[in-house]
C-alpha cells in the first residue's frame, strides 16, 4: 500500500510462557486516526512498547515510512518520527512545564560541552527557538497554559499534565503519535475537551497519524477513522466504529456470550 | 536580563548587610575559644534564624540574594577574602577555610552524580584520595607545574572511576550504590597493603612550587608575616569558583536537563531520544574528576596523607553534606560544608561523637526536611528571567 505509514507484520511478543502479542499484523495510513480497543491485558500497550522500542519483539517486522525499524532502540524510533504518551503520566513532576516540553524537543538540542557550557551562543539561540516553539504549541493546544511556562508540573491538575505530555510528544513534529489512554484519570468532560484540543491543533495535527488506545467508546466513535480490536494478544476485528460495535465476536469479547 | 536593572537599592543593601553579618559570625566562631561561648554563639545564630524567619526577614534576604546573582557570587568571594585578611597569620583558621572550600568542591562533584543524574556514590572520599595520591606521586617530579598536577589528579580519578562504570551501568538503584560502597572499602585496603604508596603509614606530598616560589614558605609583606596557607586558600577559592561556575552552567543547559530527565524517568527519557548510558557516564566521570581535582590540592596542603584520610566514613560525610545542604542546591552545599567542617573543629565536646552527630543530623533531615536546608530551585536557564 502506497499511503501506509506504519506496517507491522506478524508481531509476536512473549514474556516467558505468556504471549502478550501473537502474530499481530496491522497498518496505519498517513493522516489517519486509528483506535485500538480491547479488554484489559489484550496487548494494546504491549503493541506500543514493541513499536516504540521499549521491548524487542520475539518475531515479526515493523516498517515505518519505508524503513525497517524492528528492534531499534527507543532513541532511534524517536528520531525516525514516532512519539508517544504514557498510560500513567510519565512527566518529570519536579521540573517546569518548559523543561518537560524541551525533553520532547531533544532532537533539536545540541548536547556538546562547548556549546552548552563554554560558548553559550548556540545554546542561547536554541533556548530562544525552544521557548518560541513551546509557547506556540502550548498556545495552539490551550492558551491559558502558555502563561504557566515556568511553573512546576507537580502544581498542575491532571488535565494540564496530559496537555503537557501531548505537547512534549508533538513539539518534535513527529509523523506518528501514540496516545496511550489519554482519558485515564480524567472525567468524561475533560477527555472530550482534550480530544477536541488535539484535533484542532492546526499545523501540528495536519498530516499527523495518530494511534489511540481508549476504553471510552464515545471518544473512539468521535475521533477514529478505523478501529482494531485486540483480544488475548491477537487481532479480533478491524473496521470502522459502526462495524466494530455491530460485530458479534467483539460483543462477545466485551460482554460475554449470549445465553441461548 | 531586564529584571536585574530594576533591582531595588534596598535589595542590594540587604545583600551587603547579610554578607557583613556572615563575616562577623564566622569571625566570631573562629576567634572564640571557650566552649560555653561557642555554644552561646551557635544558639544565638539558630535563635536569630528562627526569629528572623518568623518575621519574614529570611525570605527577604534570600529574595534579594536570588534577584541579583552576580552580586551574591561576588559577595561570597568577598566574605572569604575578608576572612583571609582577618586571619592572615592564623594557620589553623586558614587550614579550616581550605578544608571548607575543597570539601565543597568535592560535594559539588557528587552533586552532579546524585543531584542531577541520580547516581549515588559511596566512594567520594576514594576518588578524593586518588587525586591526593596522584599529587603525592607527581610531587616527586618538580618540573610538573602545580596546575597540571591538579588536572592529572582529576583525570586519574576519572579513569579509576571508569573501572566502576560497567558494573554501575549494568545495575541500578541500590545495587549500583553497593558497587561504589565496595569500591570505597577496596580502595582503603589497597592503600593499606601497597608499600610503594607508603602503606598504612602514608606518604609525603611535596608543596607546590610556582616559578621557583615554594607555596610551603611563609611570606612577608611589608611588616606583616603572612601564613603560608594564604596562597593555598586563594588557590582553593579559585578552584571552588571555577567548579561552581561549571556546575551552574551544567545545570542551566540542555546537559542539566538531560541529566534530570535520566534521573527522574529512564523509560520516558529514552522514548525522547535521550541516551541514558551516555549521560550516566558523563555525570559519573565529571563528578569523579572534580573530586580528584580537589583531592590533589587538599593533599598538597596537608603535606602528608595516609589511607586514614580517605576512609569510608569520609565518603559518608560527603554524602551527608549533600543531604544536609539540599540535593541540587549549590549554595546549600557550601553552607552545609561549613557547618559540618567547623562544628566539630570548634566544638571539641562533640569531636568524639561526630559520626554519631552526622548520622543523627542526616536522619532528622530525611524525616523532617528531606529537601535539605536550601531546597533546589526550579530551573531557570538565565538568571533573573521567567515567572
Amino acid at each position: 500500500m502506497s499511503d501506509s505509514l506504519l506496517q507491522c507484520t506478524g508481531l509476536t511478543m512473549h514474556f516467558g510462557g505468556l504471549a502478550a502479542l501473537s502474530d499481530m499484523s496491522l497498518h496505519i495510513n498517513k493522516g489517519e486516526v486509528l483506535g485500538l480497543v480491547g479488554p484489559n491485558g489484550s496487548g494494546k500497550t504491549t503493541f506500543f512498547n514493541v513499536v516504540s522500542g521499549i521491548y524487542k519483539p520475539t518475531c515479526g517486522t515493523v516498517i515505518f515510512d519505508g524503513k525497517d525499524i524492528t528492534s531499534e532502540s527507543p532513541q532511534a524510533v524517536y528520531n525516525h518520527g514516532i512519539s508517544r504518551t504514557f498510560q500513567l503520566s510519565r512527566l518529570c513532576l519536579e521540573l517546569s512545564v518548559f523543561d518537560n516540553i524541551m525533553i520532547g524537543n531533544h532532537k533539536r538540542l545540541s548536547r556538546g560541552f562547548i556549546s552548552n557550557i563554554f560558548s553559550r551562543r548556540k545554546f542561547n539561540e536554541e533556548y530562544e527557538d525552544g521557548l518560541k516553539r513551546a509557547t506556540h504549541i502550548l498556545t495552539a493546544l490551550n492558551p491559558e497554559l502558555a502563561n504557566r511556562m515556568f511553573d512546576v508540573v507537580s502544581e498542575l491538575p491532571m488535565i494540564d499534565r496530559r496537555r503537557i505530555e501531548i505537547c512534549r510528544a508533538l513539539i518534535s513534529k513527529p509523523k506518528l503519535l501514540f496516545l496511550d489512554e489519554p482519558s485515564a484519570g480524567m472525567t468524561h468532560e475533560e477527555t472530550r475537551q482534550l480530544m477536541d484540543e488535539i484535533l484542532n491543533m492546526g499545523s501540528y495535527a495536519k498530516g499527523l497519524s495518530i494511534v489511540l488506545i481508549e476504553h471510552e467508546m464515545n471518544v473512539i466513535k468521535r475521533v477514529t477513522d478505523r478501529c482494531v480490536v485486540f483480544n488475548f494478544g491477537q487481532k479480533l476485528f478491524e473496521g470502522t466504529y459502526s462495524e466494530v460495535i455491530a460485530d458479534p465476536a467483539v460483543q462477545e469479547a466485551y460482554l460475554g456470550k449470549e445465553v441461548e | 536580563m531586564s529584571t536585574n536593572t530594576t533591582n531595588s537599592l534596598s535589595g542590594v543593601l540587604c545583600s551587603f548587610a547579610f554578607a557583613g553579618v556572615i563575616t562577623a559570625l564566622m569571625t566570631a566562631i573562629f576567634i572564640v575559644e571557650s566552649q560555653l561561648l561557642i555554644a552561646g554563639v551557635l544558639l544565638g545564630t539558630i535563635g536569630a534564624i528562627v526569629i528572623s524567619s518568623k518575621f519574614g526577614v529570611t525570605s527577604i534576604i534570600l529574595k534579594s540574594l536570588g534577584e541579583n546573582e552576580n552580586l551574591s557570587n561576588a559577595l561570597a568571594v568577598l566574605v572569604t577574602l575578608a576572612l583571609i585578611v582577618i586571619f592572615y597569620d592564623d594557620h589553623y583558621v586558614l587550614f579550616i577555610l581550605c578544608t571548607i572550600l575543597l570539601y565543597s568542591v568535592t560535594v559539588l562533584g557528587l552533586n552532579i552524580q546524585l543531584g542531577y543524574a541520580g547516581l549515588i556514590n559511596f566512594s567520594g572520599a576514594a576518588f578524593f584520595g586518588v587525586g591526593g595520591y596522584t599529587a603525592a606521586v607527581l610531587s616527586q617530579y618538580h618540573s610538573i607545574p602545580p596546575i597540571l598536577t591538579l588536572v592529572i589528579g582529576g583525570i586519574i580519578a576519572a579513569i579509576v572511576g571508569s573501572i566502576l562504570l560497567l558494573p554501575i551501568l549494568r545495575t541500578s538503584g541500590h545495587y549500583s550504590a553497593l558497587v561504589t560502597l565496595a569500591f570505597a572499602l577496596l580502595f582503603k585496603v589497597f592503600l593499606d597493603v601497597n608499600d610503594s604508596l607508603g602503606g598504612a603509614q602514608g606518604v609525603d606530598v611535596g608543596s607546590f612550587t610556582l616559578f621557583g616560589w615554594d607555596f610551603g614558605n611563609d611570606i612577608t609583606i611589608g611588616s606583616y608575616d603572612v601564613s603560608f596557607y594564604v596562597p593555598y586558600v586563594l588557590a582553593s577559592l579559585v578552584m571552588l569558583c571555577v567548579v561552581f561556575f561549571f556546575v551552574r552552567r551544567i545545570e542551566r543547559s540542555w546537559i542539566g536537563l538531560c541529566l534530570d530527565s535520566v534521573r527522574i524517568d529512564e523509560v520516558s527519557s529514552s522514548c525522547f531520544g535521550i541516551n541514558i548510558v551516555r549521560w550516566k557516564i558523563v555525570a559519573f566521570t565529571i563528578g569523579n574528576f572534580v573530586a580528584g581535582l580537589s583531592g590533589a590540592l587538599y593533599a598538597s596542603i596537608l603535606g602528608y596523607i595516609s589511607p586514614a584520610n580517605f576512609s569510608f566514613g569520609d565518603s559518608l560525610m560527603f554524602l551527608s553534606i549533600l543531604l544536609l545542604g539540599g540535593i541540587g542546591n549549590l549554595w546549600g552545599t557550601i553552607i552545609a560544608t561549613a557547618i559540618v567542617v567547623v562544628l566539630p573543629e570548634k566544638f571539641q565536646v562533640i569531636q568524639e561523637y561526630r559520626l554519631f552527630i552526622y548520622s543523627t543530623l542526616v536522619l532528622l533531615m530525611i524525616v523532617y526536611r528531606p529537601v535539605g536546608l536550601l531546597p533546589r530551585k526550579t530551573r531557570t536557564y538565565r538568571p533573573g528571567e521567567s515567572s
